[in-house]
This record gives C-alpha cells, sequence and structure tokens, in this order.
C-alpha cells in the first residue's frame, strides 16, 4: 500500500526534512505516524500526495511508484486514496453536499450514484441533517467530519488523516478517532499523521516514529491486547 | 467526460461567476472599457480610410485624342483604353461635347463659343479615365499615352501621391494604436483575471488534493471566462455601435448640403455591425479563456 526504500529529501534550502526512511505499511492496517513538530511528518505527506517529490529514493503508494510518476497521472494517484487534512481544506463556496459530491465528481461517477454515496458517508459521520450548510457555519468537529466524509466518498482503500484531533476539542477527539478505527474495520487502510503522543498510545495500533527525519521507531499492537483503546 | 459532468462544471462556472461577482463585474469593466477604446480607433480607422479612398477615386486622368482621327478611332482607342490593367471607366467626350460643356460653364458669354462648332472646334476629344487602384496612376499614364492617336494625359499625380502619402500615414498611425490597445488590454484583463483566480487559489489547490485533473478545474474558469468576455463583448457592440449611429446622425446636421458625400464616405452601422459584433465576440472570447488559462497555469502546478 505504502512504500518507503532509501528515502530522502532535502529542500532548496539544503533543510534535511527525511533521511534513509525505510517503512511498508500493508492493505488494511491502522497505523500511527508520530513524531513532534519539525520531525519530518509533514513532509512524509507531501511525498505520499507527490505534492513534493522524494531526493532520492523509491516511493510506492497504492501501486503508484512515484519515482517518475507521470504530471497527468498525478490526479489518479491523489483518487486512490483519501485524506483529511488537519486544516480541513473544504472549499467554502460549497455547501457540506457540494464539498463531499466534488471528491466523487473528479472521477467522473454518475449523477444518481453520487446523490446515494454522498447521503451515505454524510450519515456515517453524523451530518446529513448539515447537508445545506456551509463550511463557515459549522464548529470545527463539524468541519472535521465533513473532511472525513469527503475523503471516503469515493470508497479509497487508504485514508490518510493529518493532525486529526488537532483543530477539536477532546471528545470530538475521541469520537474522530473512534470513526477512523470503524473505517479501519471494514478493511481500509488509515494512517494517522500526529504529534500527540498520548493520543497515539491510546490504541492498540502501529505506531511509526519520526525524529529528525528518520524512522526511529516502529511498534506493531500488542497481539493480546484487545482491538480497542488502552486503559 | 460525462455530458452530466460537463453541464455541472459549466453550471458551477456560471455559479463561481455570481458568487464572485465583484471580480466578475471588474473584469467585465475593464474589458469594456478597452473594447470601447479598441472599437472607436478601429471605426475612426476605417472611416478614415474610406474617406481617402473616395479622395483617390475623385481623381480622374484624361486623354486627349489627336484631333485629324475619325469617330471609329476615337471608339477603337476606347477600347484599347479600357484594355489596359487597372482601368475602371474611360467615359468618351466628344469634340462637340467638350464644346457643348464648356459653353455651358460659361453663362452669359456661351454664344462665343457658336462659332467654334464643327470644323472650327479647337477643342480635343477626350477620354477621362477612372482608375481602380491611385497607386498605379503613374504606369497607367505611361501605358495610356503608348496608345496610339493619344496626344497628351492630364493627370494631377501629385495631388494623388499625396493623398496615398497621408492615407498610408493614418493607416499606420491608427492600427498601429488598435494594435497598442489590444496588447494593453490583454495585459490588463490578464491581470485583472489573475486577481480573481489568486483570490480563489485555495480553492483550486483544494481541487488538486482531491484528484480533479487540470482540465477539470479549468473548465468552470474557462466558462466563467468566456462568460465575462462574451458579455462584455456584446454590451460593447451595443455601445459602439450606438455611439456611432449617433454620431453619424450629429455629422449629417453639421454637415448639411453635403449629405451625398457623407453618405458615400462613411460607413453605415448597417454594414459595420456584423464585424463589429463577430470582432467584438471573438476579442471577448479569445481573451477572457485564454486570460483565464494563462492565469492559472501557476495554481495547477502542484
Amino acid at each position: 500500500m505504502i512504500r518507503f526504500e532509501h528515502v530522502y529529501k532535502t529542500y532548496p534550502e539544503g533543510n534535511e526534512a527525511l533521511q534513509d526512511v525505510n517503512l511498508h505499511i500493508d492493505k488494511g492496517e491502522f497505523v500511527f505516524v508520530l513524531g513532534h513538530s519539525g520531525a519530518g511528518k509533514s513532509t512524509f505527506l507531501k511525498l505520499i500526495l507527490h505534492e513534493e517529490a522524494a531526493t532520492s529514493g523509491k516511493i510506492i503508494v497504492n501501486g503508484f511508484d512515484l519515482t517518475n510518476i507521470k504530471k497527468k497521472r498525478i490526479p489518479y494517484l491523489r483518487r486512490s486514496m483519501g485524506v483529511v487534512f488537519q486544516d480541513f481544506r473544504l472549499i467554502p463556496s460549497m455547501t457540506v453536499y457540494e464539498n463531499v459530491a466534488f471528491a466523487m465528481r473528479v472521477t467522473n461517477v454518475k449523477e444518481s450514484e453520487i446523490v446515494k454515496r454522498v447521503k451515505y458517508v454524510l450519515s456515517l459521520v453524523g451530518l446529513s441533517h448539515k447537508k445545506d450548510s456551509y463550511p463557515t457555519s459549522l464548529s470545527g468537529g463539524e468541519q472535521q467530519r465533513v473532511a472525513l466524509a469527503r475523503a471516503l466518498a469515493h470508497s479509497p482503500k487508504l485514508i490518510i488523516a493529518d493532525e486529526p484531533t488537532g483543530n477539536i476539542d477532546p471528545e470530538m477527539s475521541i469520537e474522530m478517532m473512534e470513526l477512523l478505527t470503524a473505517i479501519n474495520s471494514v478493511g481500509t487502510t488509515v494512517v494517522v499523521v500526529t504529534h500527540e503522543h498520548d493520543l497515539a498510545h491510546q490504541f492498540n495500533k502501529r505506531i511509526i516514529t519520526i525524529d529528525h527525519g528518520t524512522v526511529v521507531g516502529d511498534d506493531h499492537p500488542c497481539k493480546f491486547a484487545k482491538g480497542g483503546r488502552r486503559g | 467526460m460525462r455530458w452530466s459532468s460537463f453541464v455541472y462544471l459549466f453550471g458551477q462556472g456560471l455559479r463561481s461567476m455570481f458568487a464572485n461577482r465583484v471580480m466578475a463585474l471588474a473584469s467585465l469593466g475593464v474589458l469594456i472599457v478597452c473594447m470601447l477604446i479598441t472599437g472607436f480607433t478601429g471605426l475612426l480607422t476605417v472611416n478614415v480610410n474610406s474617406l481617402m479612398d473616395w479622395l483617390g477615386s475623385q481623381n480622374e486622368m484624361v486623354a486627349m485624342l489627336d484631333r485629324s482621327l475619325s469617330e471609329e478611332d476615337y471608339q477603337s482607342i476606347g477600347k484599347q483604353i479600357l484594355g489596359i490593367a487597372g482601368v475602371e471607366e474611360a467615359e468618351y467626350i466628344s469634340k462637340a461635347d467638350a464644346l457643348n460643356q464648356m459653353s455651358g460653364e460659361m453663362g452669359e458669354y456661351a454664344e462665343l463659343f457658336s462659332e467654334l462648332e464643327g470644323e472650327e472646334n479647337p477643342l480635343y476629344a477626350q477620354y477621362n479615365i477612372r482608375i481602380t487602384d491611385p497607386a498605379q496612376t503613374a504606369q497607367i499614364i505611361e501605358q495610356v499615352e503608348g496608345v496610339q492617336g493619344v496626344e497628351i494625359v492630364h493627370s494631377p499625380e501629385s495631388l494623388i501621391r499625396t493623398f496615398l502619402n497621408v492615407q498610408r500615414w493614418v493607416q499606420f498611425i491608427s492600427w498601429g494604436l488598435v494594435i497598442v490597445l489590444g496588447v494593453v488590454s490583454s495585459v490588463v484583463i490578464s491581470n485583472t483575471i489573475r486577481l480573481t483566480v489568486f483570490a480563489r487559489r485555495r480553492e483550486i489547490n483544494i481541487m488538486k488534493f482531491v484528484g480533479a485533473t487540470n482540465g477539470f478545474i479549468r473548465m468552470p474558469f474557462f466558462v466563467e471566462g468566456m462568460t465575462v468576455g462574451l458579455l462584455a463583448g456584446l454590451i460593447s457592440t451595443g455601445i459602439v455601435l450606438g455611439g456611432y449611429h449617433i454620431i453619424l446622425q450629429k455629422a449629417m446636421l453639421y454637415f448639411q448640403g453635403w449629405e451625398d458625400v457623407v453618405q458615400q464616405v462613411v460607413l453605415p452601422v448597417s454594414e459595420l455591425w456584423p464585424w463589429v459584433l463577430a470582432g467584438f465576440s471573438v476579442f471577448g472570447l479569445v481573451l477572457g479563456s485564454i486570460g483565464t488559462m494563462a492565469s492559472m497555469r501557476k495554481y495547477l502546478d502542484v
């Protein structure tokens, strides 16, 4: 699903954001990518989305080899995953419904299917009643859930959540994590990028720790613990 | 692309034009101002050209014929003159016609000419020659002079040369002005559109990250740009032609007694409107769409 082999990323100004990163995330996994601010998490995410290209090394995401990916293939790479951004990235001029439907429209899906699917994902995140609202009239937690609904709209096999609890209150954070766990339980791979150590350790999931651009830890879930939250 | 997607994107373009109506109005206003300046300059140019053409066509050359020749010879000379490339018309004036014309112009002294009729007529039979292109005057004079039986050719050649020079300069300056204004309009409109796109760069960025192709993102902006461009073209056509019509009416009042000349020289709205409409519509569509595309490129490259 996601494979990094000896990946280096150095920005033009000389900042070595990632150094010799090797990791492999399989289908159906739930993984936390943990690291403090400036550790290289954002670069990791940018490389997966091909917002930035690696300086060297090999990256494969959902079958797309990003080493020499052609520009016109990038939209198809991005459609193969759903991303929940920390700042939600909702289009302010579109309603909740339109924001979610948009992710399906770009994939040229029939209008009747869009109507059905949007209705379903909005009910999944509990926002059916807000479908005609504009993002600016929603709370942070609600916007986060719209972003998740949009990420789920085109049924991707991989969901990436960037600091999903960063802009919402603790109660909402738990609710969001429970939603992500539920999504993972039906076979969707979930990667949560976070700096919150406690949040990552609250669940019995694999944790990849990045520090100063290198992978310093890769802890797999304890086989004997239950799948849910610890303690 | 599915038809439903096309309809959606088209609608999205119109919707976002309404949602961003302040910027759309700014683009529309800038485009209209540019088109009006370019349009009025263009109309002035075509009319000055038409005036110069008319003035040029008023100059006739006159071929005086050998007095010893018969009427049949004169007719055959006429055929030879008409056969010269560039000669549009050759009007035969017999010696008697020339005398009548002259005595007619003399008014009360007309009787003095009565003694000059018949064999005593000292005037030449002549051909008044009109040519299609005043620039060819010199060559045509040479050829007419070469026709056997033609004695002298009179032509206001220096006057024609002056007209041609004036016309050349008017064309050069006014078309230069139209081109410069066209380029300035393109730059101004592309900057205005760039502002519109800049204001929505985040929206474009989001679209990129949910996997929209460049074509998909461009389409609504493209529709928006084309609609604004077309609207500006139609409004400008109305204003320019309306303004031109009013100016023409005022000109007719001002040049009372010269209506015939004004009508011959000035191009009427009925002749101009298809060109103005087509020109402005195409200009608007091209500027609106290409301006949008060029302004978007920077934000699509993520």
